[in-house]
C-alpha cells in the first residue's frame, strides 16, 4: 500500500550553503520568493527606464512632480506602510494562535489596500481632467507605466488577502502552519517596498 | 493603555521620514543635499520594512542580502542623478 506522507526531498540545484540549514529560515515558501524575484526584476526595469528618460530630458522630469497631485501620493504612501504594519500585526498574532485578532489585523490591512486602490483611481481621475495623460511628456509616459502597473499589483495582492482571509476562517492557518499567510505577507511587504522607492521618484526629487 | 511597540515605533518613523521628505521635495528646488537626503531615507525606509516588517532579520541571508542590496543600487542611482 502506497504511503500518502510527503516528504522534502531536495532538489540538489542550489548550493549546500543556500540551504534553510545554513543561510536560514526561507519567509513564506521557494514559490513566492521566486515570484518576488520576478516582480523585483520586473521594477528594477522601471526604475532603470525612469532614470535613463530623466537623464534625456532633465527638464520634463524636473517640471513633472509640481504636476502631481502630492498629497495623495503622500497619503497612498502613509495607507501602504500602515498595511504593511496590520500585515505584520497579522504575522505576530497568528504566531501567537490568535486567530480572532489575526484576521481583524488582515481586515485593517485589505483596508489600506482599497483606500490605497480608491485614492489612486481618484488621483488617475485628477490627472485627466488637469489634461494629463500616458502621451503628455516623457515624465508622464514612465509616471503612468510605474504607478499603473503597481495598482495592478495591490490589485491582485488585495484579493489575495481576501482568499487568506477566507482560508483563515476554514482554520488552514495556525501557530505551527501559516507559510500560506506568510507567503502572502512577504509579497505585500514587497509591493509596499516599491511604492517606498516609486514615490520619491515621481511625487518629490525634481 | 499599552505602550508602544517596536512595531508601531518604526511605523511612526517610516511616517515622519515620508513627510520629511516630502517637505524637503516642496520646499527645496532639486539640490544635491535634497537629493542625497532623499536617497538615505529611502535607503533607510526599504532597510526598516526589509527587517522588521518583512521579518528578514535572522531570516535567510541570501534573501535578506538581495532585498538589501535592491535598497542600496537604486537609493544610490538617485544619487546619481546629482551629476545629470
Amino acid at each position: 500500500m502506497m504511503s500518502t506522507k510527503q516528504t522534502y526531498v531536495p532538489l540538489g540545484i542550489f548550493f549546500a550553503s543556500w540551504s534553510e540549514k545554513k543561510a536560514g529560515r526561507v519567509p513564506g515558501n521557494i514559490p513566492i520568493w521566486v515570484g518576488i524575484l520576478s516582480e523585483l526584476t520586473e521594477f528594477g526595469i522601471f526604475f532603470s527606464a525612469y532614470f535613463i528618460a530623466k537623464f534625456y530630458y532633465p527638464a520634463v522630469f524636473s517640471l513633472g512632480p509640481q504636476s502631481l497631485h502630492t498629497t495623495i501620493g503622500v497619503l497612498n504612501t502613509i495607507v501602504l506602510l500602515s498595511s504593511s504594519y496590520f500585515m505584520a500585526k497579522a504575522m505576530a498574532n497568528i504566531r501567537m494562535n490568535n486567530l480572532v485578532k489575526c484576521e481583524r489585523f488582515l481586515w485593517l490591512a485589505l483596508l489600506c489596500g482599497c483606500s490605497y486602490l480608491c485614492l489612486k483611481t481618484w488621483e488617475f481621475h485628477w490627472n485627466d481632467l488637469q489634461g494629463y495623460s500616458t502621451s503628455t511628456n516623457e515624465f508622464f509616459t514612465v509616471y503612468y507605466y510605474m504607478t499603473f502597473n503597481h495598482f495592478l499589483h495591490v490589485g491582485w495582492a488585495a484579493c489575495a488577502i481576501l482568499w487568506v482571509i477566507f482560508r483563515l476562517r476554514k482554520g488552514a492557518y495556525s501557530a505551527t502552519n501559516h507559510s500560506g499567510l506568510e507567503a502572502l505577507a512577504v509579497y505585500w511587504h514587497m509591493i509596499d517596498l516599491m511604492w517606498i522607492l516609486i514615490f520619491p521618484l515621481l511625487y518629490v526629487l525634481r | 493603555m499599552k505602550g508602544l511597540g517596536k512595531l508601531e515605533y518604526y511605523l511612526m518613523v517610516l511616517i515622519l521620514i515620508t513627510l520629511l521628505n516630502t517637505f524637503l521635495g516642496e520646499n527645496f528646488q532639486s539640490t544635491a543635499i535634497v537629493s542625497v537626503l532623499v536617497a538615505i531615507t529611502v535607503m533607510c525606509k526599504g532597510i526598516v520594512v526589509i527587517d522588521h516588517f518583512m521579518e528578514l532579520k535572522g531570516a535567510h541571508r541570501y534573501l535578506r542580502l538581495m532585498m538589501k542590496t535592491y535598497f542600496v543600487i537604486f537609493p544610490s542611482l538617485i544619487m546619481l542623478t546629482i551629476f545629470y
